[in-house]
């Protein structure tokens, strides 16, 4: 008999139940049932077809923008820039449609290619000086927003082409449209993480990145590919807003692109990634921008006003991250045992 | 004799796997200082903590005078009379001496708004003590290195410290300032306070200890030794061990083979001269030498982690230019074992496939960077079962894993990615006989397989039962070389002598410069 030590690996084939139930993800899927039902006894109207098409639309934006995050989160580090990054790549796919009049799926990919690139330079800067992306990022959030400002002049780009509009108003089978790019980048996401060398490596930079530079991985650059993919991501949500709104609009997400924060961390702290690096969960993430899509759609329809719905998802990044904590050290315990 | 300020007695304490300390007994007497050394991972980090307060004995006793003590956690050890002053500053830089001294003091009434010109009062009296001539309302952080050590050390007295603990103090001293810090010792001592002083450094050690006890795996090497009686040579025989059972190897007959690696008047930027080795393949060259003589260095610099400042480094006979551990690892097939495996050897939050898999994954991707999991098992677990690695499954976390199957994957690894040049750097600290033994066998028959192996530890046992050749390094230079013959007591004599004349040397060139 060999030294064969190693069981045979049963997770992969037949994830076993208990491991399931604790999940982060499944908990997430069980507060979406809770609250859906919640909201749906105290308002019927919470699954009609009408707001069924607007939360999966809501939803699919929120998605991407939690990935965008997730991204940077993957190698320890985090973004304030995204919001930024999303309304860059939104004007500059307006200015290419209005002004320069190029077909629209080439100004998709040109406006994805800037996103990607302003992430880049957060890296590259972040990697060069040794800075914390937080202060990085909290600095190009202006300069780029400034930039973008400047070279606009604040204006609204309307001439967005019908097709392009109609798709983000288009529903399949009850749900938008705009859920299919996102469902593909899901996937897309799923296979880097788990399944790519660069996934793997970029998440072994995040761990710890003495040990993987020790290993041969190329920490910094797989920083700034992190950064990259932050910025194409933060585009493509940024793209959808602006086929949901006709119009790639300045403020789209706030000054300095930051309303879009709170939703970027909810999501992917709520999926259980460790926001010092290494960890993350795509369909975790995923989930967690649904549940704040249903929370704060739900809460709306209950007519609290939009400040409590600040204050109550707020609430929710707090709770979810000491149930997460105590989530942890629960299994911890477990596996010392 | 004095009487005893504190005592161990066979207090003994174990971690999964690990006997950290066996029936370990030491004895510290009033107004003297008692020496307690020990290479890493030999034990006196955990039993400075038994003493300390933060760990309990598993087995044993401890007393502060004649009354057995039962620390449950550091206050205890505090109210006992027991300090402590950590080689890493436990200071708040932005907060004043005063401040700082009296931190952690429970007199201190918590409603009440703090009396500043009180504590500054207080302080004075132990910083006067000391021969200290700082402001007690100075901020901490415009002090010296020496200057906070010496405000631990009041901050310890003023807690009415009889027994205090020094972990290696001097580390991060220049040789006036540390010349200051013996004196304040040397009046501690008449005053008629115990000490515990750790450190490497033995020049030290004989110049300022009453006696002295030696850790070795976890037992006593030696116990309350009077130092008058023991000189340098025996410290370091009392360190560094006997193992009458030094097991045969087969002798390689490496001398055919050719030149896997070689270094060619190697200068780093670390600080290494003129550095020239050579290892064959299907050879283990040892570098011997005692902490800080520079060997982790060396073999970070062949990594690409450190600049070259002279010399070359020469793979399979051609001149190269290693930049990164990318570069040395998918170019040039060099890898290396880590000593510091929580660091920088192992991602302890990831499973034992990612850890296993990370050098091959780059190997294992196609062309569209797709990795199958399967293809990555294939490669690794037959090297984890060839260690024989422990672990429930290979997606446990590694760092729920014991010491010993950690080291086991961090081998693991470099296995897998099939490296030709082999750097394992103090391959079993801290880990249990039966992994040790493991991993003994596995380098010799990686050896054995052609693999060069440059083999970095302090464990002059491990050197001499694995290495064909050793090299001994001291202060970043290599003293000599000196050929395996497998007998203990001449290895041993020999090794030592490479490194005593160095320091006798350095000594030397010291007293000619001053």
């Amino acid at each position: 008999m060999s030294l064969v030590t190693t069981q045979p690996d049963r997770s992969v084939r037949m994830p076993d139940l208990k491991g399931v139930l604790l999940s982060s993800e499944f908990g997430l899927f069980l507060l979406i049932v809770l609250f859906g039902g919640l909201f749906y006894s105290v308002s019927s109207g919470f699954l009609s077809s009408f707001n069924i098409a607007a939360m999966s639309r809501a939803a699919a934006i929120n998605i991407m923008i939690g990935f965008s995050m997730m991204a940077v989160i993957a190698t320890g580090g985090l973004s304030l820039a995204v919001g930024a990054i999303g309304a860059c790549a939104a004007m500059t796919c307006g200015w290419l449609l209005q002004e320069i009049g190029l077909p629209w799926p080439l100004a998709l990919l040109l406006a994805i290619a800037v996103g990607a690139a302003l992430g880049a330079i957060n890296g590259v800067i972040e990697v060069k000086t040794g800075l914390h992306s937080f202060i990085v990022t909290l600095a190009t959030m202006s300069l780029f927003f400034g930039i973008m400002i400047f070279l606009t002049q604040a204006q609204t780009y309307r001439g967005i082409p019908a097709d392009f509009v109609s798709f983000g108003r288009m529903k399949v089978m009850g749900i938008s449209a705009a859920m299919g790019p996102t469902l593909i980048v899901t996937a897309a996401l799923i296979v880097l993480y788990g399944n790519t060398r660069i996934g793997k490596e970029m998440l072994a930079a995040g761990a710890r990145p003495e040990a993987a530079r020790l290993s041969g991985v190329r920490v910094g650059r797989m920083i700034v590919l992190a950064h990259a993919i932050s910025g194409g991501l933060a585009a493509i949500a940024a793209l959808l807003l602006v086929a949901r709104n006709g119009a790639a609009i300045p403020s789209m997400a706030g000054n300095l692109g930051q309303d879009w924060l709170l939703i970027a961390f909810l999501g992917p702290v709520l999926g259980g990634a460790v926001l010092t690096g290494g960890k993350i969960s795509v369909i975790g993430a995923f989930l967690g921008a649904v549940l704040v899509t249903v929370l704060s759609n739900g809460l709306l329809l209950m007519q609290i006003g939009e400040f409590w719905l600040q204050a109550c998802l707020g609430a929710v990044l707090l709770l979810a991250v000491l149930l997460d904590l105590a989530r942890r050290n629960y299994l911890e315990r477990r596996a010392k045992q | 004799m004095t009487e005893i300020a504190f005592e161990t007695r066979s207090v003994s304490k174990f971690f999964p796997g690990v006997k950290a300390l066996q029936n370990v007994s030491i004895q510290m007497r009033s107004g003297s200082i008692h020496a307690l050394l020990g290479e890493n991972g030999a034990g006196k980090s955990t039993l400075i903590k038994l003493i300390t307060g933060v760990y309990r004995p598993d087995e044993g006793q401890l007393f502060a005078g004649a009354q057995e003590v039962h620390f449950n956690r550091p206050h205890d050890a505090i109210a006992a009379g027991v300090g402590v002053v950590h080689q890493e500053r436990n200071l708040i830089p932005r907060f004043s001496v005063a401040e700082n001294m009296a931190m952690g003091q429970t007199t201190i009434d918590p409603l009440k708004p703090i009396d500043f010109r009180r504590l500054n009062e207080l302080a004075e009296p132990w910083l006067d003590m000391l021969g200290l001539s700082i402001d007690p309302a100075i901020q901490v952080s415009r002090l010296s290195v020496a200057q906070m050590q010496m405000v631990e050390i009041a901050k310890a007295l003023s807690q009415r410290t009889r027994v205090l603990l020094l972990d290696e103090p001097t580390a991060s001293l220049t040789p006036t300032e540390s010349q200051a810090l013996f004196d304040v010792l040397h009046r501690l001592r008449a005053d008629g306070v115990s000490m515990m002083f750790v450190s490497h450094k033995l020049e030290e050690v004989q110049e300022i200890c009453d006696t002295v006890s030696v850790l070795r795996d976890g037992v006593n090497a030696g116990e309350n030794i009077p130092m008058r009686d023991l000189q340098r040579k025996d410290l370091i025989r009392l360190m560094i061990g006997r193992d009458e059972t030094i097991p045969e190897a087969r002798r390689r007959q490496a001398s055919a083979q050719s030149v896997a690696l070689e270094l060619r008047d190697l200068s780093t930027s670390f600080g290494h001269r003129n550095v020239s080795l050579d290892v064959r393949r299907g050879e283990i060259v040892g570098l011997y030498g005692l902490i800080g003589a520079g060997r982790t260095e060396l073999a970070k610099t062949i990594m690409g982690l450190g600049a070259l400042t002279g010399g070359e480094i020469l793979r399979d006979g051609a001149p190269v230019t290693i930049t990164s551990p990318t570069d040395a690892l998918h170019r040039h097939r060099i890898g290396y074992v880590s000593e510091n495996r929580k660091d920088e050897g192992l991602i302890l939050d990831h499973s034992v496939l990612e850890n296993a898999g990370i050098t091959i994954w780059r190997r294992s991707a196609n062309r569209l960077g797709w990795l199958s999991r399967s293809g990555v098992r294939m490669r690794t677990v037959p090297f984890l079962d060839r260690l024989a690695v422990k672990t429930p499954s290979l997606h446990q976390k590694v760092g729920n894993l014991s010491g010993g199957n950690q080291q086991k994957i961090a081998m693991a690894k470099w296995l897998a990615a099939g490296v030709d040049v082999l750097i394992v750097d103090e391959p079993t600290v801290g880990i249990d006989v039966k992994s040790k033994a493991y991993l003994h066998q596995l380098l010799r028959e990686l050896a054995d397989d052609g693999t060069a192996v440059l083999l970095i530890t302090s464990d002059l046992p491990e050197m001499i039962s694995l290495a064909d050749r050793i090299l001994v390094m001291d202060e970043f230079i290599l003293k000599g070389a000196v050929a395996n013959t497998r007998d203990y007591k001449a290895m041993s004599q020999s090794v030592m002598e490479h490194i005593h004349h160095s320091t006798d040397e350095l000594r030397q060139a010291q007293a000619a410069s001053a």
